[in-house]
């Protein structure tokens, strides 16, 4: 063979293998022929808009790419959250993108769900809503959630021309109890507001505002104002109450009393108070019966009516009269129905007796969830539906088969063949599944409207992506419904237009641009003045001598308490929320029973034995878990799971707390209980192993979470950050910066830097409350795998964000919550013991993780001391349509990669594109981290700490910041200032 | 050395590879079909993830990494006696020297396919691999796992090579007894070797030369596999006994294994001439010093986390000795070090009932060892939130199953078909004029 002939065979060779490869057809990978004007490729739009996942009406800027919404975070104009957002709003992406979200209108035949066209289901439904109509009047019943103007009046509106008795609207957390006492001690049948961010003292009791009551995004921002540690000061908070919620966790004192005693505490400081001369400047008469009525709630009289230390009861009444702004809450949803109206009540009697003046309540910029009508008039509704021959049912996002307890009889209503139900629900939830049709609308993020979640203020809803479905907006579908099937669409928007221009909020169109591009009028109305008027009717629960809470006997009392997660159960088909483990007992999945422990081996259970709790009402099983920060005689759960339905993420998962509560309801308030006494406790002999995520709760005398006294902060041993050993509380603070290394103890050079950038995070542990959005919003922003009960059991969570919660080793019935991600450390373990280089140490001081280099070696989280690693054990499903949240700013990491927390290096690589294009650094400021956005209480700053002038930097400067687990020399960039104890 | 002709030597050993009965080839089927389950195992792992096995957060090292070092400890014996002892001229290692070594090749293959089966991505391995490549990148010669896979590499090469340099004089002796096919083979691995006076000469000083080369491997290689966890942070890994205390752990349970293996070839291939009860005997006295050695380590580590100070360390090892793999603890103490203390009785010593019982207790003491560090380790870390449990799956108890199936099977196909005992040195052996033995 000559040189030509082998080039030749040589030549054919390769071309015949070259042709012979084919690659992997793409699957529907379309070019964008014609795009619309105002959307670049690669560059995101944001669309103001106000959440809708709980009443509270926060402002959300959505975050589209190419079409589709992938991410919310608080609006920061919006004066409810300023920019900030709870868990529950990171995760209403869950809800659109819902893989178990209806898909076409259902029709039930024959006890079966059947895929029904637009026409004829719209038809049925008139047919129906005809019949019943011209069988007589107030035969059409319509339950809604709490609705924005434009939508109620569209309601209303329907309820005229069907000749109906206006909408009802229901809300299982309807606060029927605080509206009460403000109707009898101020005169005013609303929610006032609160301006905890002013008072100095705040005592709570039961309101588990840093939760859900209310409006817990801008109280958690409101509280830590006042809470948060500042130039040597910071406010006092205590918490009255049976059981150790989040926000009683949050409580410089919490103080244990017996399930309903709130009243008691409460009658026992107004006693106090009126006996040390205070509210001399109420009217006499007033001011006498006050005191009359709580003459007999003497120091004694209430420790042995509430059980209450006597040592922190006058502690707590001393510093509250003490103080010079102090601020009373009351009781929040988890307290029974008699007594959360007396709790309720005697703590607004107790503002009135400290501040005649009620300087800390807003009268006028009240909640919007005041117009939830009393749960009476919800059972009224159903009552009297289920009375009538021929009915309509409608239901407006209302899930009451689940909410309301069995013995309310709502679901034998539902059943009832008189009663034709409709449903406008997205998910096949316990009542839509029970319904006749179902007629699926627009879910917040998809429509026009408006919601204001507090007077004062108009706050819009705008689509915030591309649509999914062919479902109408409820305006379209009830216009529809009622005009004999005239084809309308776009009444949402043009009806909340109309109503802003009658109401002078918009001016014009081009106003009305603006204000739905900002999300709303957000200008403070001008100052109106409120005058209480007091009446005598208040005093009624103290009438008989000393209030007796529930429990006079030995049984044991369940609360329901609501769940930060989940709320009333409407965030329980989001596995975001399932997955982010319960702050207080650190279970995900599950909601297990807290137990006091005594009780515990009373009855000779272990953790994770399931048990029978039987009430009047109802019954469930659960498994219990031990926790000492509960009254012995309590039994509490959390609220949101037990869903018969509503999708593979919520169906069967745990069990439904509401289905134990009493369904009567308070003759004066018209509220319900969510606190059931006297039930019975079983051991059913099964066992289920608990979710849970943590290890131990206990430090083991380490550094990791640490608080220190408020009086050694000034007075007391200064802080040396160069302290005096090796040892681990003596180890020198190190910074992830050249200063930060010392030849007698570093064998390798400092880290070069470019441009002087060295991101770097500051963890507040003062000011974290533990609420967990910013690992929710991790979630969201870092494309972070579900994997489930099953997988968190094994170990195997993928969250980056971890919120550990540690006792206080100096004060072991405090607890700290302590933000837990990569601390992308200057001289990090992970790095040196890769063989591939995967862990990078980047030109900015970031701890890169290469996904594309990673072989699963898995020695980088072994090496790792803060645990931050988490490896992809498996390939993680995420069922169709969820991919499309996925933020196509970050790969979504496949099976045997380790992943890590990034500090969300896409936002500092767009930061670097716009320093760029203005040529010049990045500001302070300019981007931060998912987590840093959504911090409600601003506890996480970030920024770069090169930069002497930075807010990080100036923040390391302070004489709490410590590095956990610094004495190993890693040098972490993420710095922790300590919690500030007082002394009480 | 009793009535041993060279003769005698020669047919016993010969005899062993006669054609084998059916028994022979039902035990290999079932070894090859143990290994093709241990393989299944791996592939479904590799389509569903690493997962399927029980590695979790914190504990992300799981039964892959502890038989690789339970293997690796096990390769350490095979030059140990072949090399070290050489050198020392201790006769009595003659006997078993081949089987050792064969042991420490098998053994170190086993124990090369664990990391493999560890890796989260196994397709891209050759990322470690140090070679010009277009991705710029070159492999991190300060981790751990690079100097694994240097000294693994040039353990098993030198071993291997040690153990084939040996063979040759056997090899040739076999082939001109074999016929047909077998003489051809035998004749392409005897390498033209016709036991001329020059041969012999240049063949004892590279076999010297070579055991003078393997003996500082045996050191090194554990030594290095140890520095997998001795440089780490980890408490209970960061320490820096732990060099020594792997290597004797190492040839503690090496020794073990060639009891494990000896005293069933001995018996079946009626060795016992050739392998007496006093060569087990002293494999046996050795064992004892090895498990004096392991238990002294023991001991330090704990003595230091005390003396330390460090209440991270103290902590790991109260938990060790007292907390959830207490048990596991206490099966490694006693089979490690107080078992062996049995070989202190003659009766014992020279028992193959005793002798066999505690090498296999002794292995499995070993293993335990490996399972307290490395799961013990990261369970119970610096973070008391993020402390977790481990326990194996099927899955990995399939792929462990399949690798020990795949140890015998090489063995057994090996003592069938090559000479399990060298012939030549213990030939030599019976040269008193030339032998050290005595």
């Amino acid at each position: 063979m000559d040189r030509r002939t082998f080039l030749k065979i040589a030549g054919i060779g390769s071309l015949s293998v070259a042709v012979g490869c084919t690659g992997n057809d793409e699957e529907n990978l379309y070019s964008l022929v014609h795009a619309p004007d105002n959307m670049v490729t690669g560059k995101p739009s944001w669309y103001a808009s106000t959440c809708r996942e709980c009443p509270a009406g926060c402002g959300i800027i959505a975050k589209n790419r190419e079409g589709r919404v992938i991410k919310v975070e608080g609006n920061p104009l919006h004066p409810v959250n300023r920019g900030k957002l709870c868990m529950r709003g990171q995760a209403a992406l869950q809800g659109v993108y819902n893989p178990d979200r209806i898909k076409t209108p259902l029709v039930k035949v024959d006890g079966q769900w059947r895929p029904i066209a637009w026409k004829e289901a719209e038809a049925l439904a008139r047919e129906r809503l005809t019949g019943a109509a011209s069988d007589g009047a107030g035969n059409v019943f319509f339950i809604s959630e709490v609705a924005g103007e434009t939508t109620l009046a569209a309601m209303q509106r329907f309820q005229e021309a069907m000749a109906a008795a206006p909408p009802v609207l229901f809300e299982p957390f309807g606060y029927e109890a605080l509206k009460a006492a403000n109707a009898v001690t101020f005169g005013l049948a609303g929610l006032c507001r609160y301006r905890i961010d002013q008072a100095d003292v705040l005592v709570g009791f039961g309101a588990d505002f840093l939760e859900t009551w209310l409006s817990p995004v801008e109280y958690s921002r409101k509280f830590k104002e006042m809470h948060g540690y500042r130039d040597g000061r910071k406010g006092l908070f205590f918490h009255v109450g049976p059981y150790e919620s989040v926000t009683a966790a949050n409580a410089d004192h919490w103080l244990p009393v017996s399930p309903g005693a709130e009243a008691v505490i409460a009658m026992g400081c107004l006693h106090e108070a009126l006996a040390k001369g205070r509210g001399d400047r109420l009217p006499s008469n007033v001011r006498e019966a006050v005191h009359a009525a709580a003459a007999p709630y003497t120091e004694a009289a209430v420790c042995s009516a509430s059980g209450v230390d006597a040592g922190a009861y006058r502690t707590m009444v001393k510093r509250l009269l003490a103080a010079e702004r102090p601020l009373v809450l009351g009781q929040g949803v988890g307290g029974g129905a008699g007594e959360g109206l007396a709790a309720n009540i005697a703590a607004n009697l107790l503002n009135l007796v400290l501040d005649p003046d009620l300087a800390r309540l807003d009268f006028i910029r009240r909640h919007r969830v005041e117009i939830a009508h009393a749960r009476r008039e919800v059972y009224g509704a159903f009552r009297e539906a289920a009375g009538r021959d021929n009915a309509v049912l409608l239901l407006n996002n209302v899930n009451p088969v689940y909410s309301l307890p069995a013995s309310a009889g709502i679901r034998e209503t539902l059943e009832r063949s008189s009663v034709f139900t409709i449903s406008f629900s997205n998910f096949m939830d316990d009542t839509a599944v029970l319904a006749d049709l179902i007629l699926p609308t627009r879910l917040p993020l998809e429509r026009w409207g408006e919601y204001a979640g507090h007077h004062g203020i108009v706050s819009t809803l705008q689509p915030a992506m591309g649509r999914l479905t062919d479902f109408p907006d409820l305006c379209d579908l009830l216009v529809r419904l009622g005009n004999g099937g005239r084809r309308s669409s776009g009444q949402a928007r043009k009806q909340t237009y109309e109503r802003l221009r009658r109401s002078e909020a918009v001016t014009g169109d081009r106003d009305w641009i603006n204000v739905v591009q900002q999300g709303g009028v957000f200008t403070p109305p001008e100052e109106e003045t409120f005058t209480w008027t007091f009446s005598f009717d208040c005093l009624k629960p103290f009438s008989g001598g000393l209030f007796r809470p529930v429990d006079a006997d030995e049984a044991l009392c369940f609360a329901a308490a609501p769940s930060l997660r989940f709320f009333d159960g409407r965030g329980g088909n989001r596995s975001w929320l399932a997955e982010f483990p319960d702050p207080i007992t650190k279970v995900a999945w599950q909601a297990p029973v807290w137990i006091h422990p005594d009780t515990m081996t009373s009855r000779g259970l272990k953790t994770g034995d399931l048990v029978e709790i039987a009430s009047d009402s109802g019954r469930l099983i659960a498994p219990v878990y031990p926790f000492a920060g509960l009254h012995p005689k309590m039994l509490v759960m959390t609220t949101g799971q037990g869903h018969a339905g509503f999708g593979r993420y919520a169906k069967g998962r745990g069990a439904n707390p509401f289905q134990l509560l009493p369904a009567a309801v308070d003759p004066v308030a018209g509220g319900p209980g969510f606190l059931a006494a006297g039930v019975k406790l079983a051991p059913s002999g099964k066992r289920m192993v608990l979710a849970h995520t943590d290890g131990s709760k206990f430090q083991h005398g380490r550094k990791i979470a640490m608080s220190v006294a408020m009086k050694d902060l000034h007075g007391g041993p200064g802080h040396d950050h160069h302290g005096a050993g090796f040892g681990m509380h003596e180890f020198p603070m190190n910074l992830p910066l050249p200063e930060g290394y010392d030849p007698h103890q570093d064998v390798y050079p400092p880290h070069e830097h470019r441009d002087d950038y060295r991101w770097g995070m500051v963890v507040d542990l003062d000011r974290c409350i533990g609420c967990g959005a910013c690992s929710v919003a991790c979630y969201a922003e870092n494309n972070i795998g579900v994997v489930g009960e099953q997988r968190v059991i094994e170990g195997r969570e993928m969250s980056w964000i971890h919120i550990e919660r540690y006792h206080d080793p100096d004060h072991m019935e405090k607890m700290i919550f302590l933000p837990m991600m990569c601390q992308h450390c200057d001289n990090a373990p992970c790095e040196s013991v890769c063989p591939v280089y995967a862990p990078h140490h980047g030109k900015e001081g970031l701890n890169n993780q290469i996904y594309n280099r990673c072989i699963g070696t898995r020695y980088c989280v072994q090496n790792c001391p803060y645990k931050v690693r988490r490896f992809n054990w498996f390939e993680w499903d995420r069922p169709h349509p969820l991919p499309l949240q996925l933020n196509p700013d970050v790969t979504v990491r496949m099976r045997g990669v380790m992943e890590k927390c990034s500090f969300c290096v896409q936002r500092i690589k767009e930061a670097h594109g716009w320093a760029k294009n203005e040529n010049r650094r990045i500001r302070d400021g300019e981007m931060v981290p998912a987590c840093v956005q959504t911090c409600p209480t601003d506890a996480l700053a970030f920024g770069n700490l090169a930069d002497k002038e930075s807010r990080v930097r100036r923040m390391v400067e302070d004489p709490r910041a410590y590095q956990v687990m610094g004495y190993l020399n890693t040098k972490p960039a993420v710095i922790y200032l300590r919690k500030v104890v007082q002394e009480i | 050395m009793s009535n041993l002709t060279p003769a005698k030597i020669d047919n016993a050993v010969l005899d062993t590879l006669s054609p084998p009965p059916p028994r022979y080839w039902a035990v290999a089927a079932v070894l090859l079909a143990g290994t093709l389950l241990g393989l299944g195992c791996w592939i479904y792992q590799i389509y569903i993830g690493i997962g399927v096995g029980g590695q979790n957060n914190p504990v992300a090292w799981g039964t892959y990494l502890i038989n690789f070092v339970f293997w690796v400890g096990i390769a350490h014996s095979g030059t140990l006696i072949s090399a070290i002892l050489y050198l020392f001229r201790a006769g009595w290692r003659n006997p078993i020297a081949r089987a050792a070594e064969t042991m420490t090749v098998f053994a170190v293959c086993t124990a090369g396919l664990f990391p493999l089966i560890h890796l989260g991505r196994v397709w891209l391995v050759y990322y470690m691999l140090p070679y010009p490549n277009q991705r710029n990148l070159w492999p991190n010669f300060t981790s751990p796992l690079m100097f694994d896979i240097v000294a693994i590499s040039t353990y098993l090469t030198v071993s291997a090579l040690f153990w084939y340099t040996g063979m040759i004089p056997d090899l040739a002796t076999i082939r001109d007894r074999a016929v047909g096919v077998r003489k051809k083979i035998y004749t392409l691995l005897s390498f033209g070797w016709t036991g001329k006076f020059e041969q012999w000469r240049h063949y004892i000083r590279g076999y010297l030369f070579f055991a003078a080369l393997a003996t500082p491997l045996v050191i090194s290689v554990h030594s290095v596999v140890s520095w997998d966890f001795g440089l780490g942070i980890v408490p209970g890994w960061h320490s820096t006994v732990f060099a020594p205390y792997f290597v004797a752990g190492a040839i503690h349970s090496g020794l073990a294994m060639v009891l494990t293996l000896m005293i069933p070839l001995r018996r079946i291939f009626h060795y016992e001439e050739i392998i007496t009860i006093e060569v087990l005997e002293n494999v046996a006295k050795t064992i004892i010093l090895t498990g004096f050695i392991v238990g002294y380590a023991y001991a330090f580590e704990i003595f230091i986390a005390w003396y330390s100070f460090n209440p991270v360390e103290q902590e790991s090892f109260r938990w060790r000795i007292f907390g959830d793999y207490s048990l596991e603890f206490w099966i490694m103490t006693l089979c490690n070090c107080a078992v062996p203390l049995f070989f202190f009785f003659k009766k014992c010593r020279t028992s193959l009932k005793w002798l066999m019982t505690i090498s296999i207790l002794v292995n499995v003491g070993m293993w335990y060892e490996r399972f307290v560090i490395i799961v013990g380790g990261p369970a119970h870390g610096f973070l008391p939130h993020a402390w977790g449990l481990y326990g194996p799956t099927f899955i990995e108890l399939g792929i462990m199953l399949g690798t020990f199936c795949m140890f015998f099977l090489l063995f057994i196909l090996f003592v069938k078909h090559m000479p399990s005992v060298s012939m030549t040195e213990m030939k030599e052996a019976l040269n008193t004029g030339d032998s050290d033995a005595h």
